[in-house]
């Protein structure tokens, strides 16, 4: 009966309670919405660093991640190394070499980074492939060909079809240079790639540079980039000497703050949001529960101990935050659920930002995460209650005599 | 033994630095199944003396004494118990909670009491045929007459079997017929459950059908009849 007693009182003032209910709903469902666009922001991050280059953790000599030594090389069979049994979302693996030289084409040169990859096994890991804007992939099989970025294209005046020429040290002392015809132009939005990046095939690289059968690193996908860490933690332990697995977080340590700073701006968003709707939970509470001071008194008087009251005051509160979370939470899923099946694009409006080391995407897009759905509701009914106390707390404290005497 | 015991009483309520005496030491003593009224004009005192004997408040000076229970110095959760077990309250303005039904009101002490609900579902439909407003059990207060509401206020202190029904100007708000309606009532419930009844009025035909009326005064005693036949 208290509980009906509660959940009635709570349609005493109808329009009162839907106002501060429809308060909440937009706040918790805003806030969810939000945190799914946060993750998404992060997500879009975290992939354009990790899936569009680096891998969520990569092999290699201890000292070639702080130097990228030339020197610093493994056997390309540390490709094929067994590791851990039974770790779930392993997407790929691929070897690479690595070396820093000068691209040069008819009107002039650019310092750049030549990647050598294995063009079968690259996209399992990265998705550069993917955001091609001329030209095609490297082939299987195929050598003297380079995909590289499009600023760099520009600036060389080399298109689709171009001859270029790499000059740059092997590993014997030698300068190594040779010719190659551009295949593909990619865009990535990431300004360092697009303008100093060229992919080129492993075997030619390794020819080039006079390190056949060596790679400077293996790069690994995993399915979720923030299990990273205890990936690489893993994979060390079952590493021979001389490999390392580090994870994305090594690798980019601007990003692993970034994503710190997003998580306490989330907060941030959280509190305040929260904190404006806990002053309307507190009006509308203290307002009916001033109004109905001849009540309680009436339940003192019927013998009910003052923490019934409070408890009663409380359950009300508790109602309106379970309902407002309810429905709050119904909200956020569809707002959520658009802006993941549709989103909405801002590449008309502006370009993309790179920013700690990756690239925010000119687009709006949420992701689906549990913890930013569960997080809003369950904050939402904590707040309610906390609302809740200063009222239930005042009504619990009122004399009978006086609250009786009241017209 | 007297049931009710209210020896040299004074009671000061204070608003701000001014001292209001609402009692002024007043002694009576009410022998169980009485049925008394506490006559006076406005101001006079019955309403605290009511809550005293109801232990909503706590006497300045002097003792109040219910059974065995001294009021003044018991604790507030001894209290609380009190009202909920020994004690009914009934008021002018019936002070029925709208959010629940007829039968819902009636219960609720039950419901605080612990009773299981059928069991007090049961002593309450009863309850309401003894007191003519059967068939209400399911309306709220609001759609319910001055006359009903007040039916539905004696079925909830009378639901508890209390000790005593303190009831304040109980018919105050009704017209004099229904007011008339409801004394004989609870006179007859006074007679057949031997319920001490302990109210306030100042209306003198509510006076008149009392069998002891103690009159107030500026917080001081000015007259009491004693048992009438
Ligand atoms: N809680 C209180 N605070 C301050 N003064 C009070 C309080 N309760 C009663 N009084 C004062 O005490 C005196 C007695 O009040 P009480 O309510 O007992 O009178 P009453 O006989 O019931 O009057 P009425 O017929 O108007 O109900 C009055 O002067 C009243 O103003
Ligand atoms: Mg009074």
């Amino acid at each position: 009966m208290l509980t009906a007693l509660a959940f009635r009182n709570l349609w005493r003032n109808r329009r009162r309670t839907l106002l501060t209910l429809t308060a909440m709903v937009v706040s918790a469902a805003l806030l969810i919405l939000s945190l799914g666009v946060y993750s998404g922001m992060i997500d879009d991050m975290l992939t354009t660093t990790t899936r569009l280059y680096h891998g969520h953790v990569v092999l290699a000599a201890p000292d070639y991640h702080a130097r990228r030594d030339l020197h610093a090389h493994l056997p390309a069979a540390s490709a094929e190394l067994p590791l851990p049994a039974g770790f779930a979302g392993l997407l790929g693996r691929t070897p690479r070499l690595r070396a820093f030289g000068l691209l040069s084409a008819a009107a002039n040169s650019q310092p750049v980074e030549i990647l050598g990859v294995d063009p079968a096994r690259e996209p399992t890991v990265t998705t550069l492939h993917r955001q091609l804007a001329a030209g095609r992939y490297l082939q299987p099989g195929e050598t003297a060909a380079a995909v590289i970025g499009s600023t760099l294209a520009k600036k060389l005046g080399a298109t689709v079809g171009s001859e270029v020429v790499v000059v740059t040290q092997a590993a014997d002392g030698s300068i190594g240079n040779d010719l190659l015809i551009v295949r593909g132009i990619f865009t990535t939005g990431d300004s360092r790639h697009d303008g100093r990046l060229v992919v080129a095939p492993l075997p030619w690289l390794q020819q080039l540079l006079a390190l056949d059968g060596r790679i400077h690193e293996v790069a690994i996908a995993i399915a979720d980039p923030l299990q990273a860490f205890a990936a690489a933690d893993r994979f060390s332990a079952a590493l021979p000497a001389g490999i390392e697995a580090r994870d994305w977080g090594d690798l980019l340590p601007e990003m692993r703050e970034a994503i710190v700073s997003f998580d306490v701006s989330r907060m941030i968003i959280a509190g305040i949001l929260y904190f404006a709707t806990a002053l309307g939970i507190l009006n509308t509470c203290f307002m009916s529960v001033m109004e109905r001071s001849r009540e309680f008194g009436l339940l003192l008087a019927s013998g009910m101990r003052p923490w019934g009251i409070r408890r009663l005051v409380l359950l009300e509160t508790l109602f309106l935050g379970l309902i407002g979370s309810g429905l709050g939470l119904v909200g956020g899923l569809l707002l959520t659920w658009y802006m993941q099946a549709i989103g909405i694009d801002l590449s008309g409006t502006i370009t993309p930002i790179t920013y700690a080391g990756s690239t925010i995407l000119p687009r709006l897009r949420a992701v689906f995460d549990p913890a930013n759905f569960l997080l809003p509701a369950g904050m939402l009914i904590a707040v309610a209650l906390v609302a809740g106390f200063l009222p239930a707390n005042r009504a619990a404290r009122l004399d009978p005599v006086e609250a009786l005497r009241e017209e | 033994m007297p049931l009710i015991t209210l020896a040299d009483v004074s009671k000061t309520y204070r608003h701000g630095s001014l001292e209001v005496p609402a009692l002024a030491n007043f002694s009576l003593a009410v022998e169980a199944g009485e049925f008394t009224v506490l006559a006076g004009p406005s101001g006079s005192g019955k309403t605290t003396v009511l809550n005293l004997v109801g232990g909503l408040d706590r006497p300045s000076a002097g003792t109040v004494t219910v059974g065995t229970l001294e009021i003044g110095g018991a604790p507030a959760k001894i209290l609380a118990d009190y009202r909920l077990r020994r004690v009914g309250f009934i008021f002018q303005s019936y002070n029925l909670i709208p959010v629940l039904t007829a039968a819902e009101n009636a219960e609720f002490t039950l419901m605080l009491q612990g009773v299981p609900r059928p069991q007090r579902r049961r002593r309450v439909i009863g309850l309401f045929a003894e007191l003519g407003i059967d068939g209400l059990e399911e309306r709220r207060p609001g759609d319910l007459s001055g006359g009903q509401q007040q039916r539905v206020a004696i079925a909830r202190a009378l639901a508890a079997e209390p000790d005593v029904i303190l009831a304040d100007e109980p018919t105050a708000n009704l017209d004099s017929r229904t007011a008339e309606e409801l004394l004989d009532l609870m006179r007859d419930l006074n007679l057949r459950r031997g319920v001490t009844f302990l109210f306030s009025s100042h209306d003198d035909r509510v006076i008149g059908r009392a069998r002891r009326v103690v009159r107030l005064e500026d917080g001081r005693l000015a007259g009491d009849t004693g048992q009438r036949p």
